[in-house]
């Protein structure tokens, strides 16, 4: 009621609006928000001085930069560094498995959260609930070199629990840790069962704001459970799964070295290398802050694409989007 | 994107300069230029003064104390967590010594390498660097810019008595030492009680006696060496009647690796040099194929564990507490067994094929370089040059690695050096325990001179049985370092590693596909045109130049 | 409310096999945990072995005992306590307010103050030049280099304004301004209220990822009484790392007996460290989790 008639004041006021009258209005939106200026001037002020202050680092990617001449002081080298790693001989096979565990990440792994946490809250608050949601948030926790340890163990051909049980039900275990095959998989599920009941959270909350009202009335009408969920739950998380998948998209060409590198051995390199590691491994060779930084860059150009293509997407075909 | 970026620190300089005060002005602009303005003032000098007539003048050139009025310094050096470096009696007694005290600042020892980054990074750079691992490419870099300070004319010029004597007694130390420009930059750990380039492999003593094999009749060739291995597939030496026996542990072979390329004449598994001085690159030599034939081999008959590729050391060393290992490495037998230290586990005699006349053995360099630097910021180079120097004495050598005198030993002959244990304070569980509380050499390089000398009456039965072992095994086969310890040049160094980056990963890649035969030995010929298409010969050939300037040096 | 009305048939099926679901979610995630704890209290040689599958075998505490007997241990909890409030609440005082402002439609710059934000979560300058700014504002070595750094993150702020944007009604906001209200009012008075699970989420994003972080620390920290716990623990573990092969050239022979024998308490140490620095965040969920339940903020404006 309110916005509607606030809205035929705006239109009414557009309309008869000069050009002098437009800049007036300008004005005096700002000048009405003015306080929301100040809620931002924290996050502003953070941003400016911590993130864009350092951004001159950026430069050492075109350069060859060496510690003691400073940054603005090391030699230019141009595009050396990115050719150098265009040229490099695994260069299409890390894009690929970058991609490839990205995707397949993404595929198994975003939805599983949203699973359950619709799931956890279709159930009474009570032991039950809160037990489930405290055990699958706990393995978020786990540092990476014990789950990479815990893996190792659970996979290995001659003692793990997963070959046994794979034996013990008469079928031949294949090898887990060394078939290029397997990589992936070993790495996404493991990244699922760490992750998926930390990603229950943020969904929980978003849940939280359904008008219980809707339910009431919901139930009134005869809807069954399902239905609701379908036509109650999920469209008031839309946004944030909207968002987050943009967010994700953003990040695609970044897998993190960490539990890779102490997952990957000679024998699955073929499909464990990624850009990550191979940063990381060209790094312990000689301390190459250009070629890190250079590398770093163009992944972030990368997914700086990206992420601007899927919200483009997402602005014409719903409502929600990240501008 | 380049445009974009030099925007963005534009627009914050201006932000700054327009928001804050003037003091804050050249704070900014320091940012902004970052260690430019530090840099500018040691760069261009490419001769550095080395210290000055004042701070010669407070260093006595002889005895104790190094100097006449107190000084402090500050040294950065990696903490192992075992004690604070300031209530280490090693430091104290040395400080009572020298008149010389310290501030210190000690990263742990896995984020020192990130810290000292951050260090040169900044200019804020420590006195000395302890047991510090300068890479070459640190001393080589910071060495140039004016950063490390050259320490070869305090030496000559009688600071340095102690090193002086080493130096010149063995003229490959100083070689080895010096960066191509001509100048020491840091000073080594010269280790006279290594032996062992890589830890040896053992063979399982209970194996040997279940199938009453002598050690006299170890194997001496490969062909012998697979024939034991076999037995200790078949025979279930370890008697549990399961067939559960390992041949031949392993983890990724970097372990086994040189002990068994020796057999095809190969003295490094990277980059060596024969005795005609020519430098071979281990990788694409015919001796590698034969090695690479052999182990597969050994892996098609299930003599080489084939959890090899995927198994961490940690699994391995499990194994090998529940006895089913045969031959495997480790610093001793009994760190993979289990329990006490114990005599029944021989060390594996090199082994050699019908390819040479006797097996190719390393042997440790006696040399790490790095260890310790001191940089522009010092006011006492003199002084701190002295300082070191007592550790390449006898009893300063002694004084940092077992601490001062009456705590973890005493000494018994002070004529000759015999030494022995003092009863361990009941707090600790072990000597190497109470040790790390003492002095900062536990575990790290110091910059030292470790001579047999130091452990004369300290050896238990355990260690001379294994020195025995090393002499019959290991010196007895003229062994020699794969490769002397030398300096590239930055310029080397950088072609290096981009050439390494990706020919690595491809080399360890179709180790293990020869190895595990998921690619035939009929590959080789391709392997090896891939490896040289990746620039092998180029770094043998960066090798050869860079031995040449050694040995001519 | 909801609960008087009777469940249909098809319901209670629906709501059996959600119950079997998350039942079948508990058990895959509850074993591995049950394996870590057993680890942590069993001899190392059986846990590598495989022998150890469930129940602790061999027990021992070495692992607790090596990680208690040091004393900056408790030094670290109280400090990273510290670091954790303090970092949290500098947190949500620069994200909550920031998301809230993006969240306007009516805010004229929103779109550039988006656009600068969302740059930085692509290009960064890097730890040097970072460590450079800490420096010359005289941080290091204080607390507030482990803070301010860190003060908020694009993709927390994000995922609040969505939150903002699709919960508070825009006619609250469009009212509050007829009755005269002003935007920091509306704000702290209506918002701030009804945003009680994003908070929570948020304190919770941040505060755990103050309490798991070392890096900064590392970095930025000389003084070891200023260590938070995840650098004391990192310390206790370093001892177990030098282990390796052996390759290292200035190890002795004394010095490899020192590290074999720790090496067998460094599994041991490895999971223990673990329990130790994560019970206490666990323990904080459960109280968090009643924010998240359905209905709270409608059900408080309206009722």
């Amino acid at each position: 009621m309110q916005k509607n008639m606030s809205d035929t004041v705006q239109v009414k006021g557009r309309s008869q609006a000069s050009a002098q009258d437009k800049r007036h209005t300008f004005w005096k939106r700002i000048s009405r928000n003015w306080e929301l200026y100040l809620l931002i001037a924290p996050a502003f002020l953070y941003f400016l001085i911590f993130h864009y202050g350092p951004m001159y680092g950026i430069q050492i990617a075109f350069k060859n930069f060496l510690p003691a001449r400073g940054i603005t002081d090391s030699p230019w080298v141009g595009f050396d560094h990115f050719i150098r790693f265009f040229n490099s001989y695994y260069f299409w096979d890390l894009i690929r498995n970058t991609l490839t565990i990205s995707l397949y990440q993404l595929i198994v792994g975003f939805p599983l959260p949203i699973l359950l946490a619709l799931a956890f809250n279709e159930i009474r608050n009570g032991w039950f609930k809160r037990t489930v949601q405290t055990v699958t948030y706990a393995p978020h926790f786990i540092s990476v070199v014990v789950m990479a340890g815990i893996i190792v163990t659970f996979l290995s051909p001659s003692t793990g629990i997963i070959v046994k049980m794979i034996e013990w039900m008469g079928f031949s275990s294949p090898a887990f840790l060394t078939d290029p095959a397997w990589f992936k998989t070993m790495y996404v599920l493991s990244g699922v069962w760490q992750s998926t009941g930390w990603g229950t959270i943020i969904y929980l909350a978003a849940l939280s704001a359904v008008d219980p009202q809707l339910h009431e009335a919901a139930i009134v009408d005869g809807a069954s459970r399902w239905r609701r969920i379908w036509s109650i739950n999920i469209p008031t998380i839309i946004p944030t799964i909207t968002i987050l998948l943009i967010l994700n998209v953003g990040s695609i060409l970044g897998v993190g070295f960490e539990k890779i590198l102490l997952l990957q051995n000679p024998l699955n390199m073929s499909s464990s290398d990624v850009i990550d590691t191979f940063v990381y491994r060209t790094g312990l060779l000689n301390v190459q802050y250009s070629f890190s930084t250079a590398v770093g860059l163009f992944n972030s150009v990368v997914n700086a694409l990206l992420l601007i293509a899927v919200n483009q997407v997402a602005r014409k075909t719903s409502e929600h989007s990240l501008w | 994107m380049k445009g974009s970026f030099r925007t963005h620190s534009g627009s914050s300089t201006s932000f700054f300069q327009r928001f804050k005060a003037p003091r804050t002005a050249t704070l900014v602009l320091s940012i902004v230029l970052g260690t430019s303005l530090l840099a500018g003032c040691s760069s261009g000098s490419s001769e550095p003064q080395v210290g000055s007539a004042e701070s010669a003048a407070n260093v006595n050139k002889e005895g104790f104390p190094i100097v006449k009025e107190k000084i402090t310094l500050s040294m950065m050096g990696p903490d192992v967590g075992m004690q604070n470096w300031k209530d280490m009696p090693a430091f104290q007694e040395m400080e009572k010594l020298s008149n010389i005290s310290f501030k210190f600042e000690n990263p742990p020892l896995d984020s020192f390498e990130t810290k000292k980054n951050l260090v040169f990074a900044s200019g804020e750079y420590p006195d000395i660097f302890y047991a510090s691992s300068l890479t070459q490419a640190d001393e080589v870099n910071y060495g140039s810019q004016g950063i490390l300070l050259p320490l070869e004319d305090l030496i000559d010029n009688g600071y340095a008595p102690n090193l002086k004597k080493v130096l010149d007694e063995n003229p490959a130390i100083r070689k080895s030492i010096t960066t191509p420009d001509g100048h020491i930059y840091s000073l080594p750990v010269i280790n006279q009680q290594s032996i062992w380039y890589r830890s040896p492999m053992w063979y399982n003593g209970d194996f040997l006696e279940a199938l009453n094999v002598k050690e006299a009749d170890l194997p001496k060739t490969t062909e012998e060496l697979y024939d034991l291995l076999v037995r200790f597939r078949d025979e279930d030496p370890n008697g549990n009647g399961k067939k559960d026996e390992i041949p031949l542990a392993s983890v990724k072979l970097d372990d086994v690796r040189s002990w068994l390329l020796g057999a095809w004449g190969i003295y490094g598994e990277d980059i060596y040099n024969d005795a005609n001085g020519k430098v071979h690159f281990a990788r694409t030599e015919d001796g590698y194929r034969e090695f690479l034939t052999y182990m597969n081999r050994l892996w098609s008959e299930k003599l080489l564990d084939h959890e090899t590729f995927s198994q961490t050391p940690d699994q391995k060393k499990a194994k090998g507490a529940s006895n089913q290992l045969g031959l495997f490495q480790d610093w001793h037998a009994y760190f993979t067994h289990g329990g006490k230290p114990t005599t029944k586990d021989p060390m594996f005699i090199p082994v050699k094929s019908d390819a040479v006349d006797k097996p190719a053995v390393a042997i440790h360099p006696g040399l790490s370089t790095g260890a310790f630097a001191i940089t522009e910021s010092n006011p006492a180079p003199e002084a701190s040059l002295r300082w070191v120097d007592y550790m390449y004495s006898y009893d300063g050598a002694m004084l940092f690695d077992k601490g001062p005198e009456g705590l973890i030993y005493e000494t018994v002959n002070k004529e000759d050096h015999t030494k022995k244990w003092k009863p361990l304070p009941s707090e600790y569980n072990s000597r190497e325990d109470y040790r790390g509380t003492l002095t900062p050499n536990y575990g790290t390089p110091a910059p030292t001179l470790l001579s047999p000398d130091l452990q004369k009456g300290l050896k238990e039965d355990f260690d001379l049985w294994v020195d025995k072992q090393n002499e019959e095994k290991i010196l007895a086969y003229d062994p020699q370092p794969p490769f002397p310890i030398l300096y590239l040049t930055p310029e080397e160094q950088s072609e290096i590693s981009s050439l390494r980056a990706d020919m690595d990963t491809y080399i360890q890649q179709m180790e293990a596909k020869f190895v595990t035969g998921q690619e035939p030995l009929s590959g080789w010929d391709n392997y090896l045109a891939t490896v040289k298409q990746m620039g092998s010969d180029r770094i043998i050939e960066i090798y050869q130049a860079a031995y040449d300037r050694w040995k001519n040096s | 409310m909801a609960a008087v009305i009777k469940e249909s048939r098809s319901d209670r099926i629906f709501l059996l096999l959600n119950y079997v679901y998350l039942a079948i979610a508990l058990i895959c995630v509850l074993y591995p945990l049950v394996y870590i704890v057993s680890a942590s209290i069993s001899s190392p040689t059986y846990v590598n072995s495989g022998e150890m599958w469930l129940f602790p075998k061999g027990i021992t505490f070495e692992g607790y005992q090596r990680v208690f007997e040091n004393q900056s241990i408790w030094q670290g909890y109280a400090n990273t306590i510290l670091y954790t409030v303090v970092g949290t609440l500098v947190n949500l005082l620069v994200t909550i307010p920031a998301a809230y402002a993006l969240s306007r439609s009516d805010f004229v710059g929103r779109g550039f103050f988006m656009a600068m934000f969302l740059v930085t979560m692509f290009f960064s300058g890097g730890l040097i030049p970072t460590y450079l700014l800490v420096k010359n504002l005289g941080l290091v070595n204080t607390m507030w280099a482990l803070i301010l750094p860190g003060a908020a993150s694009v993709w927390n702020i994000i995922v609040a304004r969505t939150f903002f944007q699709s919960t508070i009604p825009k006619e609250l906001q469009e009212a509050a301004h007829i009755d005269g209200c002003t935007n920091l009012r509306l704000f702290w008075k209506i918002v701030i209220p009804l945003s009680a699970p994003i908070i929570a989420v948020m304190a919770l994003f941040y505060g755990v990822g103050h309490w798991n972080s070392y890096f900064n620390a590392l970095v930025y920290l000389n003084d070891e009484s200023k260590y938070p716990l995840q650098m004391v623990l990192r310390q206790i573990l370093v001892l177990q790392e030098m282990t390796g092969s052996g390759i290292g050239a200035a190890t002795s022979g004394e010095a490899a007996m020192a590290m074999n024998q720790r090496a067998d308490s460094a599994a041991l140490l490895k999971y223990a460290v673990i329990i130790v620095s994560t019970l206490p965040i666990i323990a904080v969920y459960p109280f968090l989790q009643r924010y998240f339940v359905q209905g709270v903020m409608i059900g408080s404006v309206k009722g």
